[in-house]
């Protein structure tokens, strides 16, 4: 597909008799965003997984920008420039909200970070950007076992936005919101799209995606059903039948 | 008495840096292991043999005892790398196991049940430091080394690397923080700072044996970094001064019969350690938790 910096062929995965994901084939497209849709259990998280590394799928191929990357290691992944949240966040709990945030920034696993005092000073420098964008500036040195819920979905998303990574792949990163915390979650969404991020977003508030996408893939017991427009793919009966759980022939 | 006080304050020192030196892997890089005692033991052994057979010189038997024990540390990160949690405390029994059968039976190299004995006294760069007074001097500068380090490592990129693994090792190689290689080092550090406190212990006792690194002191040890405080700078050395001198403590209260001294530490210790994992389970060195 022309623009394609993300492409997923013939993706497949199997937990002990569970097809969690068949065949599957994606696209995500240069500053465009795609919304992964489907019913609980649909295989959205195993897709991120696959494409992220940490689980290995059976059969298919995962291309980034033409490269082939599956079989990396997840951190190679990441560093190639794929940003991953957690549907349970998986924060560093016991880490100040701003070391959990500036540690994005440290990959090397030597003794020190290269780039001496200067580069640590950006790093820093970045870190309070990222916090001030995400509202959690006042809340740098608590620790994020200590955060609210609304404050710790923002800082699953600073520990992202941070990293400068092209793509982000967010595993319902609006869930439970309030109105408010919702409203700032989507102009940072934008904010971003604008300055050229490739999202793929899980998300289960159809207002949300109607929002925030340009494209809906959707998934159904680890099957692709459909893949659009998302005015067409919300029109359609069928799909909107399995999405709200209609019984099944 | 000074002498007593003064070997007390020197198995201290020591005692310190070996906490300092598993807090390392329990603490910041939640590697829960119960063979901190093994690397102990290789550098004691280690560091014996070089002062025995070519100079008791302190420096050079610590080097010697750090980096083998350093290098050893691998059959350690090579078990962390692939499981975590129970799996990962069940495997580092395993390895303290077979090593305390390998100090047992590997006569030539420790001596057997017997151990090693007459190791001479010691000297630093052609000093003599064997008196106690030098001799708890050289432990104190080596405790004060190896805290200053583990806390510049550990404000660091590189600690916040090992507790993003602690708190979340998913999430940190999502990041880009390479698991196995921050794993790896950490054990190394952590392992080959056990070896010099080996090195350090044999000099002072002047005579070792495999009764010092058993599955019982593993476990001491673990207990002082996890009373004092897993993840602080100073909770290992409280935990160490607590488990430490409360024998001493316990053995000049007068109404207890010398007899029941054994029975009577055990008791305490462990009503101890279970009170203090009920009322303050992050350790007694750590921040108490309140909201912000
Ligand atoms: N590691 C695993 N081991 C075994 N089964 C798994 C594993 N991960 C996912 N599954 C199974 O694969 C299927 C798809 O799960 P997945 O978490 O990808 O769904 P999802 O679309 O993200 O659902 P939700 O909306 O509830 O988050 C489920 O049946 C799940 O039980
Ligand atoms: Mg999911």
């Amino acid at each position: 597909m022309p623009g394609s910096l993300l492409s997923v062929r013939g993706l497949s995965k199997e937990f002990g008799g569970v097809k969690a994901i068949q065949s599957v084939d994606m696209d995500l497209v240069e500053g465009v965003v795609t919304a992964l849709v489907g019913p609980n259990g649909a295989g959205k998280t195993t897709l991120f997984n696959l494409i992220c590394g940490h689980i290995s799928p059976d059969a298919g191929e995962v291309q980034l920008a033409g490269r082939p990357i599956r079989g990396e290691r997840p951190h190679t992944i990441a560093r190639l420039g794929i940003a991953r949240s957690f549907q349970d966040l998986r924060l560093f709990g016991r880490m100040s909200v701003r070391d959990n945030v500036l540690s994005a920034l440290e990959p090397t696993a030597w003794l020190w970070q290269p780039g001496g005092r200067r580069a640590a000073r950006a790093r820093l420098h970045k870190t309070e950007a990222a916090l001030e964008r995400t509202g959690l500036s006042a809340l740098a040195g608590a620790r994020a076992v200590d955060l609210s819920y609304a404050e710790t979905k923002f800082l699953s998303l600073a520990r992202i936005l941070v990293t400068e990574a092209r793509i982000w792949l967010l595993d319902e990163p609006a869930s439970g919101l309030d109105p408010v915390s919702r409203a700032r979650f989507v102009a940072l969404l934008k904010e971003a799209v604008a300055a050229g991020v490739t999202v793929c977003l899980i998300e289960h508030n159809l207002d949300i995606v109607t929002e925030l996408a340009d494209r809906i893939a959707f998934l159904d017991r680890g099957r692709k059903l459909a893949e659009g427009e998302p005015a067409a793919i919300l029109r359609d009966p069928e799909l909107i039948g399995i999405y709200f759980g209609e019984p099944r022939r | 008495m000074t002498a007593y006080l003064l070997n007390l304050a020197t198995l201290a020192t020591i005692f310190g840096i070996l906490a300092a030196s598993l807090n390392v892997l329990i603490g910041y890089a939640g590697i829960f292991s119960v063979a901190h005692a093994v690397f102990f033991g290789v550098g004691a052994y280690a560091g014996a043999q070089v002062a025995l057979n070519l100079v008791p010189d302190v420096l050079l038997a610590s080097l010697a005892g750090g980096l083998l024990s350093g290098l050893l540390s691998l059959c350690l990160a090579l078990p962390a790398l692939r499981v975590r949690g129970e799996y990962f405390v069940a495997a580092s029994l395993g390895l303290q196991m077979l090593a305390v059968t390998v100090f047992s039976e590997a006569h030539s190299l420790t001596g057997g049940h017997g151990g090693l004995v007459g190791i001479p006294p010691a000297s630093l760069l052609g000093i003599d430091v064997s008196s106690p007074w030098r001799f708890l001097a050289v432990c104190v500068g080596a405790l004060t080394l190896s805290l200053v380090s583990i806390a510049i490592l550990m404000r660091g990129g590189f600690g916040r690397g090992l507790m993003a693994i602690r708190d979340s090792e998913s999430a940190a190689e999502a990041l880009g923080k390479n698991v196995p290689a921050l794993k790896t080092i950490a054990v190394a550090i952590g392992c080959s700072l056990a070896g010099v406190a080996g090195t350090l212990f044999a000099f002072q006792l002047a005579f070792i044996n495999v009764e010092s690194f058993t599955l019982e002191q593993s476990v001491l040890l673990m207990a002082m970094v996890i009373i004092g405080g897993a993840g602080t700078l100073l909770g290992p050395l409280v935990g160490t001064l607590l488990l430490l001198l409360l024998p001493a403590v316990l053995s000049f209260i007068p109404f207890i019969p010398a007899t029941e001294i054994g029975t009577v530490q055990q008791l305490v210790y462990g009503l101890a350690m279970t009170l203090l994992m009920i009322f303050r389970p992050a350790g007694l060195a750590a921040p108490s938790t309140g909201r912000r």
